[in-house]
């Protein structure tokens, strides 16, 4: 096997290689464990409201997939690249017929399939309690947890990019960072609408460099005219095609950046 | 100085044409200079040492031919193809000095990543890691996480994946490095048979005795700049440099002070309860053992020494701080 097929049986390699490396990851479990009782404690939480207890569960469920994806997103990206140079696996790895953006977009993508893998078992979990209280599963519920996850391709994106030139603690904190501005990307706008002038612009113009992850997040927001709800009406299709492009675009330029790098590295 | 050679270019499996890297180190981007235009040709078949102290150079040698390091002058090819390229890496092994791997692997599932990274067949992965893994004997390591494995273990499995693809060309950083006797035994013999099966060997090592009893060639490296490059039996010089006579006399210092012993003469003890002398050239060997013999004495053993690899080494390591000839000698192939 050689050319196209060849690279394509390497990336492959690499993204197993790396989702098995994770799945043998016990500190991934844990955050897993954790973001299941999040969960399932929900129930009880929910008794605790007045005929609130799918309102509740929904809400909190919803939360704890998407706090404990981008943190395990967060804790592997930042590792992802910068572990292969530190245990010199990749002293290995690169004189293999494999190219260095091949390797870079295996370990994406198998960091992509861990947490797919991650938010079904969290949303199935989810599901379950749903269930629980004799409540029905819309689609409302699968089109948040895709969001979710463009969400997490985003933020996994970034930090890939971060652990190509950075140590993980540096990394594991910008890649913070632009998740909670990404996250506040329309208040900032609005602030900076308020404050105008060239200060105002100039924020304007910055914010459009994060990613606006709040795209992820619709529930709650006004979104043509009317408000969109996890408990009411959601996004339809059209929404959620022009957020998964967005989140996939942005996230191929920022691994497109985290190549460029990796590839110009000397692994001395 | 230059070595000339007969072989044709397509013997030449490995090419490195004036090697350099400087790396820039600090605050201030303080120059280093660590490999300074090293060039030299490695043919098929052979096995060829790369020899060099600590820190001269060696294994950022080696990360250029990998595509690891990115030269700041030359250029490499490796059976005609340019390094680093997909085509030059699909036909050589590397083993890279103290491996790490991913050690929640086992070494079935460790090889068969690696056969999968040279888009090899899943049955044919299986095939060749079950006889790797007993060919560098780790049959009883078999179904165990490399997180468990000896130093010794890691590089035998480091040795089994540079074979995976069964490569023309395999490159060996320090193989014998954290091997004892038996280990590094195994792997010369490893090396000696991958050439009877046809394979060209490059490695590095600081191991003498190992490159002795193995290498066909050796170039030596030092302060980043090659000193020397050519077969073993050409490079170390057949000048006698002195000889060796242990003796044995009823008693010692008294028949020793009878015979006239040249100037420079050095005495040791041997292990056969004799008095060994070194005697450094020119001596008269015939007419000193005939005045030991008049004087009572009994001659056990005369060994006349000839310049090993460790005295080659120490002269070129010493010469190292005169600067090297500039530029350094290619080794020219007469077609």
């Amino acid at each position: 096997m050689t050319g196209v097929g060849a690279g394509a049986a390497a990336i492959a390699a690499i993204a197993r290689n790396t989702f098995r490396e994770a799945a043998r990851n016990k500190v991934l479990y844990s955050l897993l464990f954790f973001a299941i009782l999040l969960i399932v404690s929900a129930l009880a939480l929910g008794e605790l409201s007045l005929n609130e207890e799918v309102r509740m569960t929904r809400d909190l469920g919803l939360f704890g997939i998407d706090l404990f994806s981008v943190l395990i997103a967060i804790f592997v990206g930042v590792n992802l690249l910068y572990k292969e140079l530190d245990l010199k696996t990749v002293y290995t790895i690169l004189p293999k017929p494999i190219a260095r953006w091949q390797f870079v977009v295996g370990k994406w993508l198998g960091m992509l399939v861990t947490l797919a893998l991650q938010i079904v078992v969290m949303g199935l979990v989810l599901a379950l309690v749903t269930v629980a209280q004799d409540a029905p599963i819309d689609a409302g519920m699968v089109k948040a947890l895709w969001l979710l996850l463009v969400n997490v391709t985003v933020v996994t994106s970034v930090a890939i990019l971060f652990s190509s030139f950075s140590s993980p603690f540096l990394s594991g904190f910008f890649s913070l960072g632009v998740f909670l501005v990404g996250r506040s990307v329309p208040d900032i706008r609005l602030v900076t609408a308020r404050i105008g002038g060239s200060l105002g612009r100039a924020v304007d113009l910055a914010s459009y460099a994060v990613p606006n992850l709040h795209l992820f997040y619709p529930s709650g927001a006004i979104i043509g005219a009317r408000q969109v709800s996890i408990h009411g009406r959601f996004v339809g299709a059209d929404y959620l095609a022009m957020a998964t492009a967005y989140g996939v675009g942005y996230s191929l330029l920022v691994l497109g950046l985290a190549v460029w790098i990796f590839r110009r590295r000397d692994f001395v | 100085m230059t070595v000339t050679m007969t072989s044709s270019a397509s013997d030449v499996v490995l090419r490195a044409d004036a090697l350099a890297k400087t790396f820039r180190i600090g605050f201030f981007r303080r120059r280093v200079e660590a490999v300074k235009n090293v060039s030299l040709e490695v043919r098929r078949g052979e096995i060829f040492g790369f020899l060099g102290p600590n820190g001269a150079g060696k294994t950022t040698t080696l990360k250029m031919l990998m595509g690891l390091i990115f030269p700041s002058a030359g250029r490499a090819e490796v059976l005609g193809l340019p390094v680093p390229s997909l085509s030059a890496k699909r036909r050589l092994g590397y083993l890279p000095e103290s491996p790490y791997f991913y050690d929640y692997l086992t070494p079935e599932e460790f090889l068969d990543f690696i056969g999968a990274l040279c888009a090899l067949p899943a049955a044919e992965r299986r095939r060749r890691a079950d006889r790797l893994i007993e060919r560098v004997g780790l049959d009883h390591a078999r179904g165990r996480p490399l997180r468990k494995f000896s130093k010794g273990m890691l590089q035998r499995i480091g040795i089994a994946q540079a074979l995976m693809a069964d490569p023309e060309l395999v490159i060996l950083d320090e193989p014998m490095t954290g091997l004892d006797p038996l280990g590094r035994k195994e792997v010369r013999d490893l090396i000696l048979e991958l050439r009877r099966e046809g394979k060209t060997i490059f490695f590095s090592t600081h191991i003498l005795p190992d490159v002795e009893m193995t290498c066909d060639r050796v170039a030596i490296v030092i302060g980043g700049a090659l000193r020397n490059v050519g077969p073993l039996g050409e490079l170390l010089s057949a000048r006698l440099l002195s000889t060796e006579i242990v003796l044995r006399a009823p008693d010692a210092d008294p028949t020793l002070s009878r015979l006239l012993l040249p100037a420079g003469t050095r005495r040791f003890v041997s292990g056969d309860s004799g008095v060994g002398l070194e005697l450094p050239e020119p001596v008269d060997v015939d007419a000193f053992l005939r005045a030991a013999l008049d004087a009572g004495a009994s001659v056990l053993s005369v060994s006349p020494r000839r310049e090993s690899l460790e005295d080659l080494f120490v002269r070129e390591a010493q010469a190292s701080s005169s600067p090297p000839p500039d530029p350094v000698p290619a080794v020219r192939v007469a077609s």
